[in-house]
């Protein structure tokens, strides 16, 4: 996968704080697998225009905690599917590393930023230098990008081609 | 140099003499546990990249614990394909519907004190009321299936000091619910939480179990509780040779010290819409309920059947309340059967059901809108079990029973001084 899967451009969705892995997907989805039909199950709940209308090189803007409780790769497999790119205020530790593992290329914001962005606005995101550049609004915001070892899995496209990549070297 | 439990656990694993906290490393999983909803999923992401085989095998358990007894054709396939795909993969463990994950690879002494076991289930860390570190990684568990491995970042250590024993009515799951009001997620990220004090040492492995298991919900990345004597003794007897105690150094920097009086504690009840809102048992009196649930892997023990069992012994669940209870595991079940505890409970007017996960999820005993369950499952996220607009109050299952009686969220405490 190239490195343009690291700068996106497309619509904002802007969610609040406390949207959990539930309320992304819920739980009752934990046996399905296929991410063309978990894109359909993605916010279905709180935010039914997402999945329907969404378009890859849209962000997901979300608040605080983002994705907390059920540690389920259902949500992100979906945005992976989907081509959407993340940018939250906070995120804990299982759906910061399932994000990356999964290739969904992801930023952490401060409040300044988050303030700044509103849903429907349009965002240009490079995610390996960590600038959100506000199209609609013509304001520009930094974040502290990923590390280098995770950029790496995220352009690899998640985990798992990257531990191809691995193994195919090491045999 | 002064080093905490986790600190030990973690050198050991990534073969070194010492790790920092904060740190990067690589660390090898003597133990990775993957339920049947993700195993055949993992295993074909797997081979579409070209890894077939696993590292360790030996050190792969795979469990049938989600969809028991199967209730869906989706269900036949996956467990046709589960069991297939266990015996040609080479794994070292395969259980198919004797239990849910966690209770059992203790059960079965899989597990001893001082190991990393890792789990693509969310509750893993249930397994640190052993004294080991267990730790969620979802579908990341496909690291450590292909390489052996996995990489995390050394966490820092929460410790709680645990005084005074919990008096009558009153459980370990309210322990790990009075820890929740004093933790927050930004105090649990990238940290450990460690229980320690007189009142940890009375209780037993599971009871451990439900407090290291619901730790997870603060945000934290586990609970752990580190392995006594006691602890030691009882994994022996389960069949673990080489279990024995181990602490981390006293004088070792620990993030954050809390204390909490176990002989102080009330019946407390995780109220929605998530585990870690907390609020004493008697302050949810006017909550009326239609379904009780026992069971879980944090609260399907014998302990809590039989807590449950000695309450509603002679008494009959009130007319609107549908009460299931699930032992955690077979062995656990038949325990129950066999010194009568589940007749106690059936006389009462319970339900019972093989071991499973089901409810916690939405699988099985699925709510309607506007309906209310009291549970001893781990979350209460809206949707969980069911209806969107149903909802779930999480507690021990001497509270839940005492709920089931009376119809209303209920301290225990009213009814055993009622002459239980």
């Amino acid at each position: 996968m190239s490195e343009a899967s690291l700068v996106l451009e497309g619509r904002c969705w802007k969610l609040g704080d406390d949207v959990s892995s539930d309320a992304l997907i819920s739980a009752r989805h934990v046996f399905e697998y296929d991410p063309r039909l978990l894109r359909r199950h993605l916010l279905a709940e709180e935010r039914p225009a997402f999945a329907a209308e969404a378009q890859p090189g849209d962000v997901l803007v979300a608040g605080r905690r983002f994705a907390h409780g059920s540690q389920h790769s259902h949500p992100f497999l979906a945005l992976k599917e989907m081509g959407v790119g993340l940018v939250a205020r906070t995120l804990a530790r299982p759906p910061f590393r399932l994000a990356v593992y999964m290739g969904v290329p992801l930023l952490e914001i401060g409040e300044a930023a988050w303030k700044a962005l509103h849903d429907g606005d349009r965002l240009r995101t490079d995610f390996r230098r960590g600038l959100i550049e506000n199209l609609s609004t013509g304001t520009q915001h930094e974040a502290a990008p990923l590390p280098a070892f995770l950029l790496d899995i995220v352009a690899a496209g998640g985990g798992l081609p990257y531990l191809g990549r691995t193994a195919a070297a090491h045999g | 140099m002064a080093r905490t439990l986790v600190q030990k656990i973690l050198a050991r694993a990534a073969g070194r003499a010492h790790v920092d906290e904060g740190e990067i490393i690589w660390a090898a999983p003597d133990l990775v546990t993957v339920p049947e909803v993700s195993f055949p999923a993992y295993v074909k992401r797997l081979r579409d990249i070209g890894i077939t085989r696993f590292a360790h095998p030996e050190r792969l358990v795979v469990v049938i614990d989600h969809e028991v007894p199967v209730h869906s054709q989706a269900g036949a396939e996956r467990n046709r394909l589960t069991r297939r795909l266990a015996v040609d993969t080479g794994i070292g463990h395969f259980f198919d519907g004797e239990g849910i994950t966690h209770p059992l690879v203790v059960e079965r002494g899989l597990v001893a004190p001082g190991q990393f076991v890792v789990g693509a289930d969310t509750h893993t860390p249930g397994i640190g009321g052993t004294g080991a570190l267990a730790m969620p990684f979802g579908m990341e568990v496909t690291m450590p299936m292909a390489r052996g491995d996995i990489w995390l970042r050394v966490p820092e250590t929460i410790r709680v000091h645990v005084s005074g024993r919990l008096r009558p009515g009153v459980a370990a799951r309210d322990i790990v619910l009075a820890t929740m009001r004093l933790v927050d997620d930004e105090m649990a990220a990238y940290r450990v939480i460690e229980y320690v004090g007189e009142g940890i040492a009375p209780l037993s492995i599971p009871e451990r179990m439900t407090i290291a298991g619901l730790s997870i919900d603060t945000g934290a990345e586990a609970g752990i509780v580190p392995a006594d004597a006691a602890a030691a003794a009882a994994l022996q007897a389960l069949g673990v040779a080489h279990a024995q105690p181990l602490a981390g150094d006293a004088d070792a920097r620990v993030a954050v010290e809390l204390h909490v009086d176990a002989s102080r504690l009330e019946p407390q009840v995780s109220i929605p819409p998530s585990p870690t809102h907390v609020r004493s048992a008697a302050e949810l009196h006017d909550v009326r309920i239609q379904h009780a649930y026992i069971g879980s892997c944090a609260s399907g023990t014998l302990a809590e059947l039989q807590a449950a069992a000695r309450l509603l012994a002679g008494r009959r669940v009130h007319g609107d309340v549908q009460l299931l209870v699930i032992p955690a595991t077979r062995r656990i079940h038949e325990a129950a059967l066999a010194d009568g505890t589940l007749a106690t409970l059936m006389a009462a007017g319970a339900q019972i059901s093989p071991s499973t996960c089901g409810p916690c999820f939405g699988g099985l005993a699925q709510l309607d809108a506007g309906e209310v369950r009291i549970s001893t499952s781990t979350r209460n996220d809206p949707g969980r079990m069911g209806h969107r607009e149903a909802q779930i109050y999480l507690a021990s299952a001497l509270t839940v029973a005492a709920s089931a009686l009376t119809g209303r969220i209920t301290d225990a405490r009213t009814l055993l001084e009622a002459g239980a």
